[in-house]
């Protein structure tokens, strides 16, 4: 196996080994109060003010998000409305679902379980049906069933982890629904962790006081999107794949009446119109909110907010991001990826290039993650990986030192593994770590039926705000998709039974927002939604033509 | 013959786990009862269901070389199978590498990343094993089949082609003689190693329904109670074709029979005829 | 970017098309470097979804390799080609329809071409999780539901099995339904969930629901930092 570290970062490691043997039963101290708060203000992205940008349009004016959202929020539409003929209307359905993750999949499957025939619904997806967060996600999903618990434990938990900024309503609803949530996955067949009897295998989770995370193994996300997809495909409800949603359509009166699709490979567009509209795009990991790197998936670009803003729903709590302290960092193949605190709890120590110590290993995570970032950008003592980007080592090989060899593989045995696949062997040779952007905590208002404060359009999923405040709990994610995606999916179909067919197609709301950047002087040559993340290589993008091929 | 020390290793195949688990289970029971318990192996391969005859189709063995494989690993050299079929290919496609080191070099080489197939393990019917154990067998007898009349039908897989046959081709007594030391009347009959029509149920029932009729019309005209055998494809033909016939004689596993007569009830569940009328006697 | 005059470049080759890109980058990556935008051919980039399924050569080297495109990291001298889609066919059923208990085989059912596996390992070699493929073909062949589904439990449905299979089986078609099979009827129900969803029906909670809702923030804060944790007892 080829060492998976090029020379620059050998030579570090080199330095690293060197202080080893002094810091070993070395702690580095705790920072005082104002240290923690200045290197929290100056170097936490959520503290940071030159992250944020108040919003000069739109109806959540005066309100702050972060730049990279602004940016997009700001932008004028892809799409010229004179060049659109809305006439002609490719999909006339009862509901549209944009986004094919896991909320899109629910609300689909609730919808018909609620009436609607799914040759009357219509699920379009940026990427393939699937790719998503959910699928993603491995932890697992909570849900107050044990009789030590209750749903109220889990409201209070809930709220008490989002810093008491959640909207209530939402998360009773959250919380009330969990079981029956399970009772449902239980019927299709979701192969959860099981005691003996049949009773779930449940774990505590950051922030949560009953054992109440169900999983199914490491891949519970994958478990449960995978499960949901089939029945979707049973159910043979109609799919446009590679078809993202780049306008919503109105009527001109406020009330959203369909939207327009874009085939990703021919860049012809679709006109769809519909009687309830469900918007389920999840987050905005992939803008890389101030450069970070990200545990989502390639399609994160926070569609689904623009087009709902321009739509005129409120955005709330998009001034906060939730960060881990410790992804990782190098090879690429992982970068981003979740390197677990139990590495630090079992003694290994965060150092910079020079294998000096900067931080106590276990301050808390906004804390540990600003400290990182300080020492990588503030002090330039980061490492610097093939692929630009930086990090500081985490020295690993301590925990043998500590706690006797064999430790590591012992007690973190699948990261072991996973870095053996890249040539780096974590018992021997530090891991390079830096904070990663894992979730998008505000969104869309929504209310608890799913509805958003348009008529005729409904969200779910990590796009909408609220259930979880500033800050989600681990396990509440996976819940909150399955929870309110069936609600939209039930209130949209109840609204489609009763509506007829929207008289109106039209994209006047895009043209009132061209007019209010124009109002607002804004002048950018970027446009959005923006669809898919830029990683083309700077040496080619500065020769590329833009120009079309036709045959 | 070698044996395991606790028992024999044991090739179920497929069918034995889903159409013919009453056979799977009468032979479990029996072998335990008889101290040489049949332990499955760790891991195991459809046999492919067909032997292919081509002179050139090595493709074809592949399933059957990584059953005896995956015995070889487990550091076993005796394999014992229940099903005809499975004993058939299996034993030919073992027979083939044996004799042709050119042929299981080829495989060998496929395999690739597999450890090299050696040659080394042999192939069984359960129907051997009894024929060395009728001592055993007699011992256990508790509830000799008295007055029950027994047709045997052998079928093709356990007799043909000739150098795997396990018992003499053209007048095979293997079951015939177990069926004596559990007490029954034993009936030999022509028809006995006659083809029952094999796969062609799938899409030529007709062609089956024929056979089916020459060999049930004929145990029924020699008086026969029910019918015995040991191959799950013959079992099925002969017991689902009778729809058509006058005839319901009951088609019963060799070792269904054997563990009634030891005072077990073991299978009996699957079949199309039911056999409890004939065999109430023998039945709590 | 880092220096990249100071990193070893390597070449690599695109369908053919030759292009030289940095060493340490995955085969994800290095196209983008390269100049290729996804569109197809790209989901999580961290190994769960499958989308990114990549046959390549190495120099010298006669065997086809497959892989996940953002699991593996780019070597000099690889020929490269994606496999964006699989175009297996899937079969459609109930899952109240296929209790494995009433019937001899529901996946052979479903699914008749597993019987034509010649037990190559083909698939099993193709896979990228390292699934023993083959394994739960043959335990699917024989009914063995349980088996199948535990088996296949780190399937990505990427498709790199059923696109080698000379027998043309559907593998991760066939695994999904194994695993829906065992998760709905071979594990049991749990009765403390089925409890809970008792207690909700009769509306127990509502009461405290109510009560919770009309608390001031330092009233929940209050209950918050109160609350008691399991492990502690």
């Amino acid at each position: 196996m080829e060492d998976g570290y090029p020379d620059h970062m050998r030579k570090s490691i080199e330095k690293v080994e060197k202080t080893r043997s002094e810091r070993v039963g070395k702690t580095f101290e705790r920072m005082g109060a104002e240290e923690s708060e200045e290197v929290l203000n100056r170097f936490h992205p959520d503290y940071r003010e030159e992250g944020k940008k108040e919003l000069v349009v739109g109806p959540s004016k005066g309100e702050k998000a972060p730049v990279e959202l602004a940016q997009l929020l700001h932008s004028p539409s892809l799409i010229d409305p004179d060049e659109v003929d809305l006439s002609q209307i490719d999909h006339d359905v009862d509901i549209l679902i944009i986004g094919g993750g896991g909320a899109g999949t629910v609300a689909a499957l609730w919808a018909v379980k609620e009436g609607i025939s799914p040759e009357n619904i219509l699920l379009a997806t940026k990427l393939r049906h699937g790719d998503s967060n959910s699928m993603m996600a491995q932890g697992g999903i909570q849900a107050a069933d044990k009789e030590i618990d209750s749903p109220i434990q889990h409201y209070l938990d809930a709220i008490g982890g989002g810093h008491f900024t959640n909207d209530e309503a939402l998360l009773k609803a959250l919380t009330e629904d969990a079981p029956k949530i399970m009772k449902w996955h239980e019927e299709l067949g979701v192969m959860y962790d099981r005691d003996k009897d049949g009773d779930f295998v449940e774990l505590p989770g950051g922030g949560t006081s009953r054992y109440r995370l169900h999983s199914a193994g490491d891949y519970t996300g994958m478990e449960i999107m995978r499960v949901l997809r089939d029945e979707f495909r049973n159910k043979d409800i109609p799919v446009l794949e590679f078809a993202p949603a780049v306008e919503l359509l109105t009527d001109g009166n406020g009330e959203v009446t369909g939207a327009l699709l874009m085939n990703l490979e021919t860049n012809e567009y679709y006109v769809v119109r519909a009687k309830s509209t469900i918007m389920a795009t999840g987050g905005f990991g992939r803008l890389h909110i101030q450069s970070y790197p990200t545990t989502n998936h390639y399609g994160a670009t926070a569609d689904g907010l623009v087009m709902g803003y321009r739509a005129g729903v409120p955005l709330r709590d998009m001034d906060s991001v939730q960060y881990h302290p410790t992804g990782a960092a190098h090879p690429d193949q992982v970068v981003g990826l979740l390197v677990t605190e139990k590495v630090r709890s079992l003694g290994a120590q965060p150092v910079n290039v020079d294998g000096e110590m900067f931080v106590n290993p276990l301050e808390p995570r906004d804390v540990e993650a600003a400290a990182i970032i300080r020492e990588c950008y503030g002090r330039e003592k980061g490492v610097t990986t093939p692929t630009g980007m930086k990090g500081v080592w985490l020295d690993s090989p301590l925990i043998d030192e500590l706690e006797g060899e064999g430790t590591i593989e012992d007690r973190l045995p699948a990261m072991v593994r996973q870095y053996k696949r890249f040539g780096i062997d974590m018992t021997k040779d530090p891991i390079l770590v830096f904070p990663t952007l894992h979730y998008q905590n505000g969104g869309l208002v929504i209310n608890p039926d799913g509805s958003t404060p348009v008529k005729g359009l409904f969200a779910s999923g990590e796009v909408s705000g609220g259930i979880h405040g500033k800050n989600r709990l681990m396990g509440n994610s996976l819940l909150d998709f399955n929870v309110f995606g069936r609600r939209a999916g039930m209130a949209a179909a109840k609204r489609a039974q009763k509506a007829g067919s929207p008289a109106k197609l039209s994209l006047e709301h895009i043209d009132k927002h061209t007019e209010d950047l124009e109002k607002a002087g804004i002048d950018t040559k970027d446009t959005s939604p923006r669809l898919l993340p830029e990683y083309r290589g700077k040496k080619v993008l500065e020769r590329h033509l833009d120009i079309s091929v036709t045959l | 013959m070698i044996q395991m020390e606790d028992g024999y290793l044991y090739y179920p195949g497929c069918t034995l786990k889903t159409k013919a688990s009453d056979y799977e289970e009468s032979s479990k029971k029996v072998m335990e009862a008889l101290g040489k318990p049949l332990v499955e192996m760790d891991n195991w391969y459809c046999c492919g269901a067909v032997q292919s005859l081509a002179t050139d189709d090595i493709m074809h063995q592949i399933a059957a070389v990584r059953t005896m494989l995956c015995a070889q690993e487990q550091g076993e050299r005796e394999l014992v199978t229940l099903c005809d079929m499975c004993y058939n290919v299996l034993k030919q496609a073992n027979k083939r590498m044996k004799e042709k080191p050119d042929e299981l070099e080829t495989m060998n080489e496929f395999l690739d990343e597999d450890p090299d197939y050696e040659g080394q393990v042999e192939v069984h019917h359960i129907f051997e094993l009894f024929r060395d154990m009728k001592d055993e067998i007699k011992k256990l007898v508790k509830k000799p089949l008295d007055g029950l009349n027994v047709v045997t039908y052998y079928g093709c897989m356990l007799l043909r082609p000739n150098h795997v046959s396990i018992d003499n081709t053209e007048d095979p007594m293997i079951m015939e003689d177990i069926l004596e030391l559990l007490g029954a009347n034993t009936i030999v009959n022509p028809k006995r190693t006659e083809c029952c029509g094999s796969y062609h149920t799938v899409n030529r029932g007709d062609i089956v329904e024929n056979r089916v009729e020459e060999i049930v019309a004929r145990a029924a005209e020699d008086g026969a109670d029910v019918i015995a055998l040991s191959c799950p494809l013959c079992q099925f033909n002969l017991d689902y074709h009778q729809r058509v016939s006058d005839h319901k004689i009951p088609v019963l596993y060799l070792t269904e029979l054997m563990a009634l007569s030891f005072g077990m009830e073991a299978g009996l569940k699957k079949h199309k005829i039911n056999p409890r009328g004939a065999l109430k006697d023998f039945l709590e | 970017m880092a220096d990249q005059e100071e990193q070893n470049m390597i070449d690599i080759y695109v369908m053919g098309r030759r292009y030289r890109v940095p060493e340490g980058l995955t085969i994800m990556t290095a196209l983008e470097y390269a100049g290729y935008k996804y569109v197809r051919g790209c989901g999580c980039r961290g190994g769960f979804c499958g989308a990114c399924s990549t046959v390549y050569r190495k120099e010298d080297d006669y065997k086809l390799k497959m892989d996940l495109a953002c699991q593996t990291a780019v070597e000099d001298g690889m020929f490269l080609v994606q496999l964006p889609f699989v175009p297996a066919l899937r079969e459609a059923y109930e899952i109240e329809d296929v209790d494995p208990g009433e019937k001899d085989n529901v996946l052979l059912d479903l699914y008749p071409e597993i019987a034509r596996c010649v037990s190559c390992n083909t698939c099993s070699k193709a896979c990228p999780q390292d699934i023993e493929v083959m394994d739960y073909v043959q335990a699917a062949l024989r009914g063995d539901v349980e088996r199948t589904a535990k088996l296949s439990f780190d399937c990505l449905h990427c498709g790199l099995c059923s696109i080698r299979c000379p027998a043309d089986i559907k593998h991760y078609h066939l695994a999904q339904l194994a695993r829906r099979l065992k998760g709905r009827y071979l594990d049991l129900d749990s009765s403390e969930l089925e409890k809970r969803i008792k207690e909700l029906e009769e509306g127990i909670y509502t009461e405290e629901y109510e009560e919770m809702l009309k608390m001031t923030i330092d009233e929940l804060k209050k209950c918050y930092e109160e609350r008691k944790f399991e492990e502690e007892g």
